[in-house]
């Protein structure tokens, strides 16, 4: 465990304790400026990262926010008189409100329209500046002198330790974070927003907090350039510096703090790279070299397309081949840009870091965190007694039309408490809408419904979770980039009070309820059988597996009611079965449970009630055996018995083995 | 018609076929089984192109096609229907369907005759098709969408038809007139290769079956042996 540690630590511990070293050793004010900027650009990437890595949105106001940061603490140290320590928050406090602010209507918006409205944003905020001259000296440019930090003037090399120690922090939230709730339901909504609604775990809410810390980050970033800079211009924080800071979140690699580390660097040293000739050829020749090793590599063992081996290649040649051919490479810059990123993203989409980690992790086998003993299954999930027999959700002439279709039209019925309630119908029947109006998914047309005779919410997946109600989907949605246990975790954010405030976990002090959340969940994969697939990405699960973990991850919001859409849709016999006997045992714990499913064997086999539907309207209701023999059921759903060979395979009794 | 020998396929470095060998006779229809996660799926894919064998052969009618493009095998005469229906939602049925017989665009230009033969033979399959012709095709129930799944391979007049679960998710009665669609297409000679978890249906229409376990065929013959077989009949026709 702790080699562990001190692996993953250690890097970190040593390269921060490098960087406080440098200026006791070199006393170039140069070189100090640059690992100045170093820090300050790490903190502006590890923000943009938020949103471009972990919400998997193009961002491009973060330069925004960094303007706005540095002329709020401009504005309150030139205008207020205010120290530093105030001045950064005021900036912080900018940053995190106008983020928010941005983040309500943007994040209603997804891909090139976020993209557009964050860009606009920009445009707004360097408008802004330029005419409010009042205000901000407009194009004229701000200046300012650096505030004392507590009636101390911070010399060059001091304040390069005060924003050392601000990326140190940082750092060391942003992990604490990532290894929360938090950083598990940023990677589930981008797998499936509508699963993470519907675990109770709240994509909207969640986008909007991730974005407003990236930017709060941004003005914290800003302050400090204010006092590094100790002038500010708008023209600084036009398009050109959002497309070289994407530029640096995407080269260093999206989604890791090494990444944005790596990234802030070029984009310090991208000044100097393109003034300073000798240092442009150098990197642009490893750019290349490294382009040839990956390419070649990739393309003899048939890891990648020959496309994406030999772009970068292309790429990188035209850069050196420019580099000999251009006498002036400052006025060639943004070509310069763009061969960079294109050679990037299509060579290592993954980053440098991405690239590097890949190498690193075979050098240093880093062995998995052991997983705890799983909690006790009386705890995880306690068994109920249900007041058996007492109606739990009610629906009252329950109506949805789309344009004229009449999916649902006017069904009322009754679920009681403790039972299995089938619910079958022909394709097109309603169920699948009936099933997404009660859930939340759609809002109703017309008509009640009421969950323990409290009204249910209307038209929120997450209003409804929090209802008390669970639910799986026909087409399975997982959350398929985190493994098996990461997806039942994230169903469990209920239960973990302390791990929902961001403050709180940002501090770091969600920790004891993590490991507490790995025992629960690990409890339930086992009660589905699933134990030994713990770590088991939920992509690579075989296709039951899958079924079964969305079983077990609807469960662990211990529902009053969770409804089941076609668990046994696609699995083989054996799997059938399994699947027929968790359901049981889910049900034995006092859950409720709803269920539309075609195979008649296992709705026979489960089922207390069945309601049949077709045509958005409720045709029968009774026993599985009373459904069966219902005239109406047979002509509209099962079909007349000597009509086909699939009859007596539909309508067998579960067969044993 | 379609031969597959020693086919090794999978996703990144998982490998889910590890020598995977099967036959399809001209105007046969064979039957795929097995359990969930045994390769199924996968063998249909690597067959049509979806992704590329690692090793081994498909032979389409004679000629080696592993290592072509899906597209090209689509035109050389396959038509796979896959799992989970995928028709272009916002597109009409018949605009889906046309796009099956995509292969034959050049009879199509300025000269619909042999188009909408193939039309009237789909919706001649399928009444419900016609029905809707003009509807989007996802706003189709489930069952449709499966009839015009199977009907866009149908307009491709493929020698190999591909049938990817096409029971999935469907109401008995509509599973019923499938297999139904299934028998008058093998009468018209037909040749297809079927993966089905209604094992027993699917044994039913068909003239020989394999049984894959594990990446590989573990059992195979005509469905009158594979009814004898007592590891057969108590994993997989339950």
């Amino acid at each position: 465990m702790w080699k562990r540690l001190l692996l993953i630590r250690g890097a970190e511990l040593l390269m921060f304790a490098v960087l406080a070293a440098v200026p006791l050793g070199v006393h170039n004010p140069y070189v100090l400026g640059l690992l100045t900027l170093l820090a300050i650009y790490g903190i502006l990437l590890i923000g943009l990262d938020v949103t471009v890595g972990y919400l998997g949105q193009v961002n491009l106001a973060q330069a925004a926010f960094l303007g706005l940061g540095a002329y709020t603490a401009g504005l309150c140290v030139t205008r207020l008189g205010w120290g530093m320590p105030l001045a950064t928050l005021a900036a912080i406090a900018v940053g995190t409100l106008l983020g928010g602010l941005l983040a309500l209507p943007a994040l209603r918006l997804e891909g090139p329209q976020f993209a557009l409205a964050t860009l606009s944003f920009t445009a707004l905020t360097v408008t802004a500046l330029n005419e409010l001259e009042w205000l901000t000296g407009g194009a004229q440019g701000l200046s300012l002198a650096r505030p004392p930090l507590l009636g101390h003037a911070l010399t060059a090399r001091e304040f390069y330790w005060l924003c050392m120690a601000l990326l140190a922090l940082v750092w060391v939230a942003m992990r604490n974070l990532l290894a929360s709730q938090w950083g598990r339901a940023f990677e589930a909504l981008r797998d499936s927003p509508i699963a993470t609604d519907a675990m109770g775990v709240g994509t909207y809410r969640h986008k909007v907090a991730g974005f407003a810390l990236g930017s709060a980050l941004g003005g914290l970033a800003g302050a400090l350039y204010a006092f590094n800079f100790q002038y500010l211009q708008p023209q600084t924080f036009v398009y050109e510096l959002t497309v070289i800071l994407l530029l640096g979140v995407v080269l260093g690699g999206r989604k890791s703090l090494w990444g944005a580390f790596v990234g802030a660097s070029l984009v310090a040293l991208l000044p100097n790279l393109l003034s300073n000739r000798t240092l442009f050829e150098i990197i642009s020749g490893l750019g290349l070299l490294l382009a040839l090793f990956a390419g070649i590599r990739g393309l003899v063992r048939r890891t990648i397309p020959p496309f994406q081996a030999l772009a970068p290649i292309l790429g990188t040649s035209v850069l050196v081949a420019g580099g000999l051919l251009v006498t002036n490479t400052e006025d060639w810059r943004k070509a310069i840009f763009s061969l960079m990123l294109f050679s990037v993203v299509v060579g290592l989409p993954e980053g440098l870091m991405g690239f590097a980690s890949k190498f690193l992790s075979r050098l240093f086998r880093i062995p998995d965190a052991p997983l705890p003993a799983p909690s006790p299954l009386e705890e995880v999930l306690p068994a109920i007694q249900a007041k058996s027999g007492s109606p739990l959700l009610e629906l009252r002439d329950l109506k949805r039309y789309f344009g004229g279709v009449k999916a649902i039209d006017g069904v009322s019925m009754t679920v009681l408490a403790g039972q299995i309630h089938g619910l079958i119908g022909p394709n097109g029947s309603g169920k699948s809408t009936l099933v997404n109006v009660v859930s939340g998914l759609y809002t109703p047309t017309e008509g009640e419904m009421s969950l323990r005779g409290q009204p249910l919410p209307v038209g929120s997946l997450f209003n409804t979770a929090r209802a008390g109600m669970a639910r799986t989907f026909q087409n399975l949605q997982l959350f398929t980039g985190l493994s098996a246990l990461e997806n039942i975790m994230v169903a469990l954010s209920d239960v973990y009070r302390r791990s929902r405030s961001l403050p709180l976990v940002l501090l770091g002090l969600g920790r004891v309820e993590e490991k507490r959340a790995r025992a629960d969940a690990l409890a339930l994969l086992d009660f589905v059988g699933l134990g030994q697939e713990a770590r088991t990405p939920a992509k690579d699960l075989t296709y039951g597996a899958q079924r079964f973990l969305e079983i077990a991850r609807a469960v662990a919001r211990r529902p009053d009611i969770l409804i089941l859409d076609e668990p046994a849709a696609g699995l083989s016999h054996p799997d059938m079965l399994r699947q027929m006997e968790i359901i049981r045992r889910v049900h034995q714990r006092g859950v409720t449970i709803v269920l539309i499913e075609h195979h008649m064997d296992v709705v026979s086999g489960l089922c207390d009630v069945v309601t049949v539907l077709d045509g958005g309207k409720l045709i029968a209701e009774g026993t599985p055996v009373e459904v069966k023999r219902h005239p109406k059921v047979i002509e509209a759903y099962l079909g007349e018995a000597e009509a086909g060979p699939a009859l007596d395979r539909a309508t067998a009794a579960p067969a044993p083995g | 018609m379609l031969v597959v020998s020693d086919l090794h396929a999978g996703y990144g470095l998982s490998e889910v076929l590890v020598g995977t060998s099967l036959e399809v006779k001209a105007g046969t229809v064979v039957a795929l089984i097995g359990a969930n996660g045994a390769g199924k799926t996968t063998t249909m894919r690597a067959i049509s192109g979806l992704i590329r064998p690692s090793k081994g052969r498909v032979l389409l009618d004679g000629k080696p096609v592993q290592n072509l493009p899906a597209s090209r095998i689509a035109r050389l005469g396959l038509a796979h229907s896959p799992e989970g229906r995928k028709v272009f939602g916002p597109l009409s049925v018949e605009d889906n369907l046309l796009l099956g017989g995509y292969r034959h665009l050049p009879q199509f230009f300025g000269f619909r005759g042999q188009a909408a033969r193939d039309l009237d033979r789909v919706y001649g399959l399928f009444p419900r098709l016609r029905e809707r012709q003009r509807q989007a095709a996802g706003t189709l129930s489930g069952g449709e969408q499966q009839m015009l799944a199977i009907g866009r391979a149908i307009m491709a007049r493929p020698k190999v038809m591909l049938l990817d679960e096409p029971s999935m998710g469907l109401a008995p009665v509509i599973v019923q007139e499938v297999f139904r669609t299934i028998q008058r297409l093998k009468q018209d000679g037909m040749t297809m290769l079927l993966v089905e978890q209604f094992a027993k249906t699917a044994l039913t229409v068909s003239d020989y079956a394999y049984v894959m376990e594990r990446g590989r065929i573990a059992i195979e013959g005509p469905p009158a042996e594979l009814h004898k077989n007592e590891r057969v009949l108590a994993a997989y026709l339950g």
